[in-house]
């Protein structure tokens, strides 16, 4: 039996999914299950899950089969960089009409292959299936498969029908549409150590901060999935010796079968924070057990924490004791944010995921402070008011949170797609800092819900004594009256706006 | 990339319901509830945040596999009963999405159920639209859902049927919460700020000031009481000639209310046929306020006048917004080599040619209609225009070939500001034109800048002197 307090007030559907964690008392928290209609959930849909997992394939053409409004709110959507082809941030679509949805719209997207494969050249093609297609029942495998044949290159399908599930299943869609590729060409081995980067979709060019660390290493990355990869470094992956999973969400699946396929270990790891990139560094040391890189793991690692410091510190003590919401689509990164926090002397009073699984709860649970609340599939109006009950100085979320915590006066960071700042490795870990210190320490918020008071003494006196307008309705003093009421609008004003 | 015939690249369009649900917040009280898989309402949140830098709430039925093969009516009324319950709308929008529209729902029998078994109280309204996205675009998808708004609130007899010797405005296209305002503000100045009705009415509800409150459905939009009586109106503008107001249509023909379409207000002579026709109808002379703008605008434009002239640009965006743009380009002087509307509409070239015509018969233009960026593109790199003026998606085009960007319209996502963007009126057509003048002029300083030296005494110190100078 779940021991779920009433943290707030909302649909009483909701309310297994909200919990105060409390010490020696073991709360189950309801996660994994598909939106309620009407909640206003802030999740996206199955397609959403395939199209951020499997977008970052820099030279692949991805084609959405699906009316045309599902291209358009993804195109360019992450800001995922490429060192080499842009391809991925061109939005294509078979733009469905009416009458493919009548008749069907496989001739459509057979010849939309056809017709793109020869315009660009690609080396692959990954099809998504958007709500439509299911219904209408093309038959997305076929024509891929008949496609392929033609056009002489891998063309993908991406099962990712949006009512079929959640956001977690378009990560599985793009899970088995990556497991095509992988394995299809003979890597080029260039080191006795190698491993695959998962889970890491090189926002603002995150991956790009990390992938030196290992290759300081002694250690060849053979892809990192699915940020910068391309067709042929994801088709090699299987030439890996280790997968260090980061978005475990959307990446575990594919470890695991990576795992049983080529029998290749993965190890979760993160690359945020002093301590979870030490911790990374380190796991894979061990795993190869190479004294050698070991003691170059451990140089990286004093000689980067030491370069750092000084200005961690010099933040640290303007954030310390200031408080942190975390609205994360995954678990992962919302586990990583609470020990970040730690390390810059903030504490997490509310944390929450799009697509958390009971495990990932239990683990958040273990790392939170009693009285911290926990959250799945939160939305605008609960996010409002665990912000105003358990008063958090700072958001980290992303775009549609954004101008939510700043309604309520609350400082915001975009841990999402529109970063355009690495926060990974140990310069990002410096960036986020300085992006925490920016939005708190800004003087914005001292002006924030304030109202402009008449003058009750002006500094000039009209020559009759009595104001330009006599007939001024309020009084003096009962202008002084309502100055002094006005003056502090915060806490109890948001209390009863968001009750 | 040319010659597809089969894919879209790059879409200039977004899909109906996104419209409908810019229509529905340009009412007071009101939210909508999409009906279809929950990513749909999630995706739109998410554009229009970007755009306007507001939290956007929009409600899903959050369809599932079971609902998309057994109907959705137990999710929509799930949905609609969970929105009343967490935001007590007075007024609920229900636009359809492409997969609501193929599983077949009969979304107003499954609304007249959902009122009788919740024994819905009749002061919450709800509106249905049919907005598939595989048909036409968000501009059609903005026209169904006020045409709905219009015919819901003025269908049932109130037996309040006094004549209000109001002046209807209907758009039949977005524009920004500033344009809104300014809109507002030219109504208010030349007809007396009680006499007229604005639908929709986005200026509060996508741009609200910061209180201190978080509001669950932001105050403003058009009041209830105003679009009912709109049937009570002496005549109806609608604002945008390219598309069908359906609105306008409705009003006139059910209402007799006898209406007039006028082009969006942008630039000088759009603006002046909006302000004739406001006096025609007030009975007044020009507002002494409007003619001082008026003359202070084409002061502006005599000012600009050599800077701009000439200047070839390429326009794209929603129709009418383009058309603006166009009119205000052509009287500047500046020369137009493509008009590119992002979706089809009956009447966009043809207007489009006729200004042409009307300023600079010469002008060699071509006139593009629902194509994509790609073929934007193509038809870029063909005519070599100087400039871009249009949306952010037009970024793409404008930094491979390294022209600059103007940036109006919908959407706006990669800057701040655009819902403070003007463009209406004669102040709109100020500000357009300054910015355009001045990207203009940043380009030719950019690229002076390789003739240019340094003045002698900015020549950055070298470090003796530097310590000659310390000492």
């Amino acid at each position: 039996m779940p021991d779920i307090t009433s943290v707030i007030s909302t649909l009483d559907e909701r309310q297994p999914y909200i919990a105060l964690k409390q010490a020696k008392k073991s709360s189950e928290l309801a996660c994994d299950n598909t939106s309620i209609a009407g909640s206003m959930s802030q999740r996206a849909c199955v397609y959403s899950g395939a199209r951020v997992a499997l977008n970052p394939v820099t030279d692949a053409i991805h084609l959405v089969h699906g009316p045309i409004g599902c291209a358009s709110y993804t195109w360019d959507i992450r800001g995922s960089l490429s060192s080499d082809k842009e391809t991925f941030r061109t939005s294509f679509s078979t733009d469905m009409k009416e009458l493919d949805v009548v008749f069907g719209g496989e001739k459509k997207l057979s010849k939309s292959i056809e017709e793109l494969a020869k315009l660009y050249n690609p080396p692959v093609i990954f099809v998504y299936s958007t709500c439509i297609v299911g219904i209408i029942g093309d038959d997305l495998l076929a024509v891929c498969k008949e496609a392929s044949e033609k056009v002489g290159i891998p063309v993908l399908p991406v099962q990712s029908e949006e009512f079929k599930g959640t956001k977690s299943d378009g990560y599985k869609a793009a899970c088995n549409a990556l497991m095509q590729l992988i394995g299809t060409k003979e890597p080029e081995i260039t080191s006795e150590y190698r491993i695959n980067i998962l889970g890491d979709y090189n926002v603002a060019g995150d991956v790009w901060l990390v992938k030196p660390l290992f290759e300081k290493m002694g250690i060849q990355v053979i892809t990192s999935m699915t940020g910068d990869a391309t067709a042929d470094s994801i088709s090699k992956a299987h030439g890996a010796q280790l997968n260090l999973v980061q978005c475990s969400g959307s990446m575990t699946y594919l470890a695991k079968w990576m795992d049983k396929e080529y029998g290749i270990p993965f190890r979760k790891v993160s690359y945020f924070g002093i301590e979870d990139i030490a911790i990374a560094l380190k796991t894979v040391a061990e795993f190869f057990d190479s004294e050698e890189m070991k003691k170059i793991a451990e140089g990286i690692i004093e000689q980067e924490t030491k370069r750092i410091m000084p200005e961690i510190e010099t933040i640290r003590n303007k954030l310390r004791g200031k408080t942190a919401a975390i609205y994360m689509g995954g678990a992962a990164k919302a586990l990583t944010l609470i020990k970040g926090f730690r390390e810059l002397g903030m504490e997490v009073v509310i944390i929450g995921t799009q697509t958390g699984k009971r495990d990932d709860y239990r683990q958040i649970s273990y790392q939170v402070k009693d009285g911290t609340v926990i959250v799945d599939d939160a939305n605008p109006l609960e996010l409002a008011d665990l912000i105003v009950k358990q008063k958090a100085d700072l958001m980290v979320a992303g775009v549609k949170e954004r101008f939510l915590a700043y309604k309520l006066g609350v400082a915001f960071c975009d841990f999402n797609h529109d970063r355009v700042i690495e926060f990974e490795g140990y310069d990002g870990f410096l960036n986020f800092a300085r992006e925490l210190d920016s939005s708190i320490s800004s003087p914005v918020w001292k002006v924030y819900g304030s109202k402009l008071k008449p003058a009750v003494d002006a500094s000039i006196r009209t020559k009759n004594d009595s104001g330009l307008k006599p007939q001024h309705k309020t009084k003096p003093e009962e202008m002084k009256k309502e100055r002094d009421n006005m003056h502090d609008v915060n806490a109890t004003a948001l209390q009863e706006s968001v009750a | 990339m040319t010659e597809r015939n089969y894919s879209t690249v790059n879409p200039c369009i977004m899909c109906q319901p996104i419209g409908s649900v810019i229509a529905f917040k340009g009412i007071e009280d009101s939210m909508v509830l999409l009906h279809g898989s929950q990513g749909c309402s999630t995706y739109m949140r998410l554009h229009l945040a970007h755009h306007f830098q507001e939290p956007v709430d929009i409600g899903s039925s959050s369809l599932s596999e079971k609902g998309a093969v057994y109907g959705g009516s137990e999710n929509l009324k799930k949905g609609l009963k969970n929105l009343i319950l967490r935001y007590n709308p007075k007024v609920i929008g229900v636009s359809t999405t492409c997969l609501a529209e193929t599983i077949g729902d009969d979304i107003g029998s499954i609304i007249a159920d959902f009122r009788e078994e919740e024994d819905l109280a009749d002061e919450i309204m709800i509106i249905p639209v049919p907005t598939p996205s595989y048909e036409d675009s968000h501009n059609s998808g903005y026209i169904k859902a006020v045409e709905a708004i219009v015919k819901q609130f003025t269908i049932h007899e109130s037996g309040n049927e006094i004549f209000n010797n109001k002046l209807n405005v209907v758009l039949s296209e977005n524009i920004s919460p500033e344009d809104t305002r300014e809109l507002k503000k030219i109504l208010s100045d030349t007809l007396g700020s009680n006499s007229f009705i604005l639908l929709p009415d986005i200026s509060e509800t996508f741009d609200a000031p910061m209180t201190g409150k978080l509001q669950k459905i932001f105050p403003g939009g058009t009041t209830h009481s105003d679009i009912a009586d709109m049937k009570n109106s002496a005549a109806t503008i609608g604002l945008g000639i390219t598309n069908n107001n359906k609105a306008v249509s409705y009003l006139d023909k059910t209402f007799e209310i006898p209406s007039h379409n006028l082009p969006l207000p942008i630039g000088l002579e759009y603006t002046d046929r909006l302000l004739t026709e406001l006096s025609g109808i007030a009975g007044t002379d020009i507002h002494e306020d409007y003619q001082k703008e008026r003359g202070r605008l084409i002061d502006a434009m005599v000012d600009a006048h050599k800077y701009v002239y000439g200047t070839k640009v390429a326009i794209y965006g929603d129709p009418n917004n383009v058309l603006g743009i166009l009119s205000l380009a052509l009287e500047n002087g500046m020369h137009p080599l493509l008009v590119v509307a992002s979706s089809k509409s009956p009447r966009f070239a043809e207007y489009a040619m006729e200004r042409v015509r009307q300023v600079k018969p010469d002008c060699d233009v071509t006139v593009l209609e629902d194509v994509d960026f790609d073929a934007f593109n193509d038809a870029v790199k063909k005519a070599k225009p100087e400039m871009l003026i249009g949306n952010s998606n037009g970024k793409y085009i404008s930094k491979d070939i390294g022209i600059p960007l103007v940036r109006i319209g919908f959407p706006i996502h990669d800057r701040v500001g655009a819902q403070r963007m003007l463009a209406i009126g004669y102040r709109g057509a100020m500000e357009m034109l300054d910015r355009i003048t001045n990207t203009i002029l940043e380009a030719q300083e950019e690229k002076l800048a390789a003739k240019w030296s340094e003045p002698e005494s900015y020549v950055p110190l070298g470090e003796d002197s530097f310590h000659s100078a310390e000492a």
